[in-house]
C-alpha cells in the first residue's frame, strides 16, 4: 500500500486536470489566432484631391465636359459629378427577396409574398426609373457585419460576428464617413446598430434598442413617426431608416406566420405614403426634386427567420431603386443582367442583381463623395445608369442624334467613372499587400496588375480617341467604350473574386501550432487514463488484468466514427440525427447483451425507446420547433401546458424522495427544498404566462420578478455548495451517499435555472435524462458481468461513459439548439429581463445553450461510479478507488469531448477554403470549442467540489 | 441504419435436437439458389422497372415476394426435430416469422432514425419484410419458437452446426451491411440513392451476400473438424 500511496503522489490529479485545460486553452488559441484572424483593417481614408493621382479624368476637365454643364459647380464634385441631390435609404431587416419580386418569379406563391404591391407597382410603371434589384450579399449574414460590408464596401470577416453583442465602431474608411466628411448631412433613424457602428456621424439620429427579438413594434413605430416629419424638413442630404420588424418576426414566430405577412402590409402602408409624399414633392423647385429612394434589404432569412449563414435564402435579399426624377429617355444597356417575368396583373417586371459589396461605391458614385477606400466593389451600371437618366439632358441637342449621344455621353462619363472605381480598388489593393504580413500571392497581384494596365493603356488610346473626335457630332465611339467598361468589369471581377477566395489570411503557422498542442493534449489524456487504469488495477492485485474488451473495443469505434463525421459539411448539419444513430446503435448492443445474459431487459428496452424519442425530437428541433409547441399542435392546449407541469411535479416528487433519507446532510436538504421551491415558482410562472388561465398577476408584481427570483435561489444554492466543501469535514461513515447527495443537490441547483430557460420543455428534457441516465448507470454492470472478476476501469466505465456523451450530445441537438449563431435561443436572454443587459444575459444564454449538454451531464457523472460496491478491503481504500474511478470517469469523458474537437479542428483546417467555411464551419468551431472549454471548466470544479482529491 | 440483433419470442425449451445438419454441398446449394434467387429478383426488377431507384417500395416488394418462396422452402428442410415436426409447419413458422422479423426490423430501423410518415409507410413496410426475409425467416423456419437458438444465434453469436452458420453469418451480414448502408444519406450529393431505404436495402443485400459467401466458406470448414474430431 505504501507503494500505492506514493505512486499517489507522484500523480497529484488535480494537476492533470489543470494541465489539459490548459494545453486545452493554449492550443485553441494559437489555433484562434491563426484561423479566426480578422482581415487587417487599413486606416487610410479616402480623399477628394487623391482623384488627381488617378490617370482618369478629372470630374469636369476644362476641355471635355465643362461647357455642356455650366450650371454645375466643380466646387461640388469630388471624384465624381454628383448625380442625386438627396438619397432616401430605407433599410428592412432580413427581407427575403421573394417579400419584393413578384410572386411569378418563383415556382409556388407562398402566402408572404406579393405583399409589397407598391414596390412592384412602381418598378413596373410606364416611364418611371423604379426598379427591383436582386442583391447578394456575402456570408456571414448578420446585420452588423452586413452593415459593414454595405458601408465599407469590403468583406467584414468572421471575427466580427463576435462582437455582434457590443457592436464597435467602424474605423475603416466607409461610406458614412465620407459622406459627412464631404459636407453632406445624415440624419437617421431606427436599428441602434448604426449608432455603434457610426457613434459620432449623424446630424441627428433616432435610435431605438434593437436587441429585444420579442418586440416587433417598437422599432417600427419609432421609425415611422420620425420618417415622414423628416421627410418634409429640408435639413438633411442623406437619410437612413432601419426597420427591424422583419427580422424579429421571422426570429420569433417564423417567415410564414400571421406577424409576419402583418408587418409586410404595414411595410406596404408606410412605402406607399413615403413614395406619395416624395412623388409630391419632386417638382421642380420641390424639396425631392432630385432625390433617389432605395428600399433596401441588408440580409435574407431562412422560413425559420434565421440568418447568419451563406444558403441562398440567407444572402439574396432585395434592392428597390426609385428616381424621383423623370428620365427623358431610358438608357438601354449592353450590361443587362435583369430578368423579366409578367407579375400577377400581367404587367411586365425586370429584375437585375447587385453584389452588395457595390453598394458603397455605386452609392458615394452618385452623390459624387469619394469612394471608401477599402471598398472592392465596382459601380453598377444598371442602379447608377438608373439614377443618371435624371441628368439634365436639357441642353443636349435635338434630333436624331440624341439617344444615341445620350447614350454616348453617358457612356463617356461611367467609362470614367469606373476608371476612377478600378484606380481606387488597384490602389487598396497594392497598399493592402504593402501594409498586411499575407497579403494577396504574388501571382494574384501581378496578374492583377496585368489586368489593370492593359485596361488603363487601352483607356488612353480611347480617350485620345474621343479627344481627337470630339468635335464630329455624328463619331459613335461606343464599341471603343465598351471594350473600355469590359477591360474595367473583367479587372474589378477578378479583384473581387480573389478577396472573396482568400480574404481570410489564415496563418497556418499559428495554426498548426495550436493543433500540435491539442494532439500533445490528448496524449496527456491518454497517459493519464492508462497511468489511472494501472493504479485502478493495482487495487486488484490478484485479478488485475487490462485486456481489451469488446465494449471498449466498440466505444472507441463510436467515439472515432462520430469524430470522423466531422470532416463533412452534411454530417455536421446532421450532428444530431448522427449521435442519437449512434446512441442507438449502442443502445442496441445493450439489448443484445440483456437478451444474451437475460437480465434487465426492461432498462435496454427503455434505453432504446427514449433514443427513439429523442430522435423525433431532435428532428423536430432541427426544424426549429419546440417539443412542447408540437404538442400543442397535435393536442388540445390545455394537455401540452399540464404536461410540462405534471413532469416538473414529477422532478419534485423524486427531489423529495431523495431527501427523505435521513442520513443527507441538513445544508444539502436545504438546498433540495429551495429547488422544489423554484419549481414551485416556475409552474406559477407558466401558468400567469398561459392563455388558458389567464391569472391576473397581483399587482405590483411584474411577471419577471420570478424568473430573477429563482435565479437568485440557483446562485444561493450554488454557493452554500461551494461553502459546503469548505465547511463541513464531517467523517460520516456512508461517503459513498454522500457524494450521491451532493451531486444531487448539484443538479437540481442547476436545474431549476436551466428548466426555467429552455421553457416548456425544460422538464421532459431532465426526466428524459435522468431516465437515460439511470439506464446508463444501470446497464454499466455488462461489463462487469462479461468477465468474471473485475475488469479494469477502462472497460468497465468505457461504454457508459461513451453512451452518456452521446446523450448529452442528443440533449443539446434535441431543445432545439445547433451549431450556428442562428441557433441560439436569444429569447431565452429576456426571460426574467425586459431591457438588454450584456453580462447577466450572456450568462443565461450560455446556461441555456450548454445547460443540458455540458453542465447537468458533468455534474450528473458521478451517477456512473455511486452504485460501485468495491469489494470490502477496508473503508479508506476502497474511499481511495471510488475517487480514482471517478476520477477515470471524468478524464474519459473529457477525452471524448477532445477527440471530437481535434477533429473539428482538423476539419476547418482541410476545408478552410471551402464555400461554407464561415455558414458552417466556424460556428460549428466556435461551439465546439466553447464547449470544450466549458467542459475542462466544469470537470475541475466537479473534481473540486466532488473533493476526491482531498479523499486520501 | 438498421442493426437489431435481437428477436423475442416465447421460449419454450425444447432442444433435444437431432437435426439433419445441412452438408457442405448442401450449404453450397441452399446459398447458390438464394443467391440466384435475389439476383433474379433484381434483374426482373430492372426489366420491369428499367431503373432500380426511381420506385423503391416497388421494386423492393417484388423482391421479397419472389425471394420469400424460396428462402422459406429451402430452409425448412433443415428444421429442428423434423420427426415432430413437419415440413408444412415449418414453412407456417416461416410465413409468421415474416411479419413477425418485420415488425422487429422496422422498429430498429426507426429508432436508429429511419424516416416516418405516411408517404414512407410503403417503403419502410417493403423494406423491413426483406430485412426479415434475410435475418429473421430461416431462423423461424429451423428453429420455431425454441428461444435458446435464438440467443444463440442472435445474442451470443455462437453459431455450432452448419446449419446455424448459414443463418447466423447472412442474418449478421444483412444487418451490419443495412448499419453501414445508411452511412451515405445524409451527404448532400443530392443522388436519388441517398432516399430512405435505397441504400439501406442495397447495404444490406450486399452484406447478406459477403454472409453467404463467408457461411460457404466456414461450413465446409466446420464439418472437417468435425470429422477430424469424430474420428
Amino acid at each position: 500500500m505504501d507503494g500505492v500511496r506514493w505512486r499517489m503522489r507522484e500523480w497529484p490529479l488535480s494537476s492533470v486536470f489543470i494541465l489539459i485545460l490548459l494545453l486545452h486553452c493554449v492550443g485553441i488559441l494559437f489555433f484562434t489566432r491563426g484561423f479566426l484572424l480578422t482581415r487587417t483593417e487599413l486606416p487610410h481614408y479616402s480623399n477628394c484631391s487623391d482623384v488627381s493621382q488617378s490617370p482618369c479624368l478629372q470630374p469636369h476637365p476644362p476641355s471635355y465636359a465643362s461647357p455642356r454643364h455650366p450650371n454645375l459647380n466643380p466646387d461640388q464634385s469630388c471624384w465624381t459629378k454628383p448625380v442625386i441631390d438627396r438619397l432616401v435609404i430605407i433599410v428592412l431587416d432580413a427581407l427575403r427577396f421573394d417579400f419584393v419580386a413578384p410572386s411569378t418569379f418563383f415556382e409556388e406563391k407562398k402566402p408572404w409574398m406579393d405583399k409589397l404591391q407598391v414596390l412592384q407597382k412602381l418598378a413596373c410603371r410606364e416611364g418611371s426609373s423604379a426598379k427591383i434589384f436582386k442583391s447578394i450579399a456575402d456570408p456571414p449574414t448578420t446585420s452588423l457585419q452586413r452593415l459593414k460590408g454595405l458601408t465599407t464596401g469590403g468583406l467584414p470577416t468572421f471575427i466580427d460576428v463576435g462582437n455582434s453583442f457590443g457592436a464597435p465602431a467602424i474605423v475603416e474608411d466607409n461610406l458614412i464617413y465620407q459622406l459627412v466628411h464631404n459636407g453632406k448631412r445624415v440624419i437617421m433613424m431606427g436599428d441602434d446598430t448604426w449608432l455603434q457602428l457610426f457613434p459620432h456621424h449623424f446630424n441627428k439620429s433616432y435610435p431605438f434598442p434593437s436587441f429585444n427579438v420579442k418586440d416587433l413594434h417598437t422599432v417600427d413605430n419609432g421609425c415611422t413617426t420620425h420618417l415622414f416629419p423628416s421627410l418634409y424638413e429640408e435639413d438633411w442630404d442623406v437619410l437612413i431608416a432601419h426597420f427591424l420588424g422583419v427580422d424579429h418576426a421571422g426570429h420569433i414566430f417564423g417567415v410564414n406566420s400571421i406577424p409576419m405577412t402583418e408587418k409586410l402590409d404595414q411595410y406596404n402602408v408606410i412605402l406607399e405614403n413615403v413614395v406619395e409624399m416624395l412623388e409630391s414633392q419632386s417638382g421642380p423647385g420641390g424639396l425631392h426634386e432630385n432625390t433617389l429612394l432605395l428600399v433596401m434589404g441588408d440580409h435574407g432569412q431562412t422560413i425559420n427567420g434565421d440568418h447568419g449563414g451563406g444558403t441562398a435564402e440567407e444572402v439574396e435579399t432585395a434592392i428597390f431603386v426609385m428616381g424621383l426624377k423623370k428620365p427623358p429617355s431610358s438608357l438601354l444597356l449592353e450590361h443587362d443582367t435583369s430578368s423579366c417575368q409578367l407579375d400577377l396583373d400581367g404587367r411586365l417586371v425586370c429584375i437585375s442583381s447587385i453584389q452588395q459589396i457595390d453598394f458603397a461605391v455605386t452609392v458615394s458614385a452618385l452623390l459624387g463623395v469619394p469612394f471608401p477606400f477599402g471598398s472592392i466593389g465596382r459601380v453598377n451600371p444598371e442602379l447608377y445608369a438608373l439614377a443618371s437618366g435624371t441628368w439634365n439632358f436639357e441642353s443636349s441637342k435635338e434630333g436624331i442624334y440624341q439617344n444615341q449621344s445620350n447614350m454616348e455621353e453617358w457612356m463617356q462619363n461611367y467609362v470614367n467613372v469606373l476608371c476612377i472605381n478600378s484606380w481606387q480598388v488597384k490602389r487598396y489593393i497594392d497598399i493592402y499587400s504593402a501594409s498586411s504580413v499575407i497579403g494577396f500571392s504574388n501571382e494574384d497581384l501581378l496578374h492583377l496588375s496585368a489586368m489593370y494596365s492593359q485596361a488603363m493603356e487601352n483607356w488612353s488610346n480611347t480617350m485620345i480617341n474621343l479627344l481627337l473626335h470630339k468635335n464630329e457630332s455624328c463619331h459613335t465611339s461606343l464599341p471603343d467604350l465598351r471594350r473600355q467598361t469590359d477591360a474595367y468589369f473583367s479587372f474589378l471581377a477578378s479583384v473581387a473574386e480573389l478577396a472573396r477566395s482568400k480574404w481570410t489570411e489564415f496563418n497556418l503557422k499559428m495554426m498548426g501550432i495550436g493543433f500540435g498542442v491539442i494532439l500533445i493534449s490528448l496524449l496527456v489524456h491518454l497517459l493519464a487514463i492508462r497511468r489511472l487504469d494501472k493504479l485502478c488495477g493495482v487495487y486488484f492485485l490478484s485479478h488485475a488484468k487490462s485486456g481489451i474488451s469488446f465494449g471498449l473495443t466498440f466505444s472507441c469505434l463510436v467515439v472515432v466514427i462520430r469524430a470522423c463525421s466531422f470532416l463533412s459539411n452534411s454530417y455536421i448539419l446532421e450532428e444530431g440525427k448522427v449521435a442519437s444513430f449512434l446512441a442507438a446503435t449502442t443502445g442496441m448492443l445493450n439489448l443484445r447483451y440483456s437478451i444474451m445474459k437475460g437480465k434487465m431487459l426492461m432498462e435496454a428496452v427503455v434505453f432504446v425507446l427514449l433514443i427513439s424519442i429523442l430522435r423525433f425530437t431532435i428532428e423536430l428541433g432541427l426544424s426549429k420547433q419546440a417539443v412542447s409547441s408540437v404538442l400543442l399542435d397535435i393536442c388540445p392546449s390545455w394537455i401540452a401546458e399540464l404536461v410540462p407541469v405534471l413532469a416538473l411535479v414529477v422532478l419534485a416528487f423524486m427531489l423529495l424522495k431523495s431527501i427523505a433519507h435521513s442520513s443527507c446532510q441538513r445544508i444539502i436538504k436545504y438546498v433540495i427544498i429551495g429547488t422544489i421551491l423554484s419549481y414551485l415558482l416556475i409552474a406559477a410562472y407558466w401558468a400567469s404566462e398561459s392563455k388558458l388561465l389567464n391569472l391576473p398577476l397581483p399587482k405590483g408584481i411584474r411577471r419577471n420578478f420570478i424568473p430573477q427570483i429563482i435565479y437568485i435561489i440557483g446562485c444561493a444554492q450554488l454557493s452554500s455548495l461551494a461553502l459546503l466543501r469548505f465547511l463541513t469535514e464531517e467523517k460520516t461513515p456512508n461517503w459513498e451517499e454522500n457524494v450521491v447527495f451532493k451531486m444531487v443537490a448539484m443538479l437540481s441547483s442547476w436545474s431549476s435555472t436551466v428548466i426555467i430557460l429552455s421553457g416548456r420543455q425544460g422538464p421532459l428534457v431532465a426526466l428524459a435524462s435522468i431516465i437515460g441516465g439511470w439506464c446508463i448507470m444501470r446497464l454499466k454492470s455488462f461489463e462487469q458481468d462479461c468477465k468474471k472478476g473485475t475488469p479494469g476501469t477502462l472497460s468497465l466505465y468505457s461504454s457508459p461513459v461513451t453512451q452518456w456523451s452521446l446523450i448529452a450530445v442528443c440533449l443539446f441537438f434535441c431543445t432545439g439548439h445547433w451549431c450556428a449563431f442562428d441557433g441560439l435561443h436569444y429569447a431565452a436572454a429576456f426571460i426574467g429581463f425586459e431591457e438588454f443587459i450584456l453580462v447577466p444575459q450572456a450568462i443565461l444564454l450560455s446556461i441555456d445553450t450548454f445547460g443540458f449538454s455540458h453542465i447537468l451531464p458533468i455534474f450528473g457523472l458521478p451517477f456512473l461510479v455511486a452504485p460501485q460496491l468495491p469489494f470490502g478491503q477496508g473503508e479508506q481504500q476502497r474511499k481511495r478507488f471510488f475517487f480514482m474511478q471517478l476520477s477515470q470517469v471524468y478524464l474519459m469523458y473529457g477525452f471524448i469531448t477532445a477527440i471530437s474537437i481535434t477533429f473539428t479542428i482538423l476539419c476547418v483546417t482541410i476545408q478552410r477554403r471551402h464555400l461554407m467555411v464561415w455558414g458552417l464551419f466556424a460556428p460549428k468551431f466556435v461551439f465546439d470549442v466553447a464547449g470544450l472549454i466549458l467542459t475542462d471548466v466544469l470537470i475541475f470544479l466537479a473534481v473540486l467540489y466532488y473533493d476526491f482529491l482531498g479523499q486520501k | 441504419m438498421e442493426k437489431k440483433g435481437k428477436k423475442k419470442q416465447p421460449s419454450e425449451g425444447n432442444d433435444t435436437v437431432s437435426s439433419p445438419s445441412p452438408s457442405p454441398w448442401q450449404a453450397f446449394l441452399v446459398h447458390l439458389i438464394c443467391g440466384l434467387g435475389l439476383a433474379s429478383a433484381l434483374w426482373i426488377a430492372h426489366k420491369v422497372y428499367t431503373n432500380l431507384i426511381s420506385d423503391p417500395s416497388q421494386i423492393l416488394c417484388l423482391i421479397w415476394i419472389i425471394e420469400a418462396p424460396i428462402v422459406i422452402l429451402l430452409f425448412s428442410i433443415f428444421r429442428k426435430n423434423p420427426k415432430e415436426c413437419s415440413y408444412w409447419k415449418a414453412v407456417g413458422r416461416g410465413l409468421l416469422g415474416l411479419p413477425a422479423g418485420a415488425v422487429v426490423n422496422a422498429l430498429g430501423a426507426i429508432a436508429l432514425g429511419a424516416p416516418v410518415g405516411v408517404k414512407y409507410f410503403s417503403k419502410t413496410l417493403n423494406w423491413s419484410l426483406l430485412m426479415s426475409l434475410f435475418t429473421v425467416v430461416p431462423a423461424a423456419s429451423v428453429f420455431g419458437s425454441s428461444w435458446t437458438n435464438w440467443q444463440q444465434i442472435f445474442a451470443h453469436t455462437k453459431p455450432i452446426g452448419s446449419i446455424d452458420y448459414m443463418i447466423c453469418l447472412p442474418a449478421h451480414g444483412a444487418v451490419i451491411g443495412a448499419w453501414f448502408g445508411a452511412w451515405p444519406m445524409p451527404l448532400d450529393w443530392e443522388r436519388p440513392w441517398q432516399e430512405w431505404p435505397i441504400c439501406v436495402s442495397y447495404g444490406a443485400i450486399a452484406g447478406y451476400l459477403v454472409g453467404m459467401v463467408a457461411s460457404f466458406c466456414f461450413v465446409p470448414l466446420r464439418s472437417e473438424q468435425r470429422h477430424v474430431k469424430a474420428e
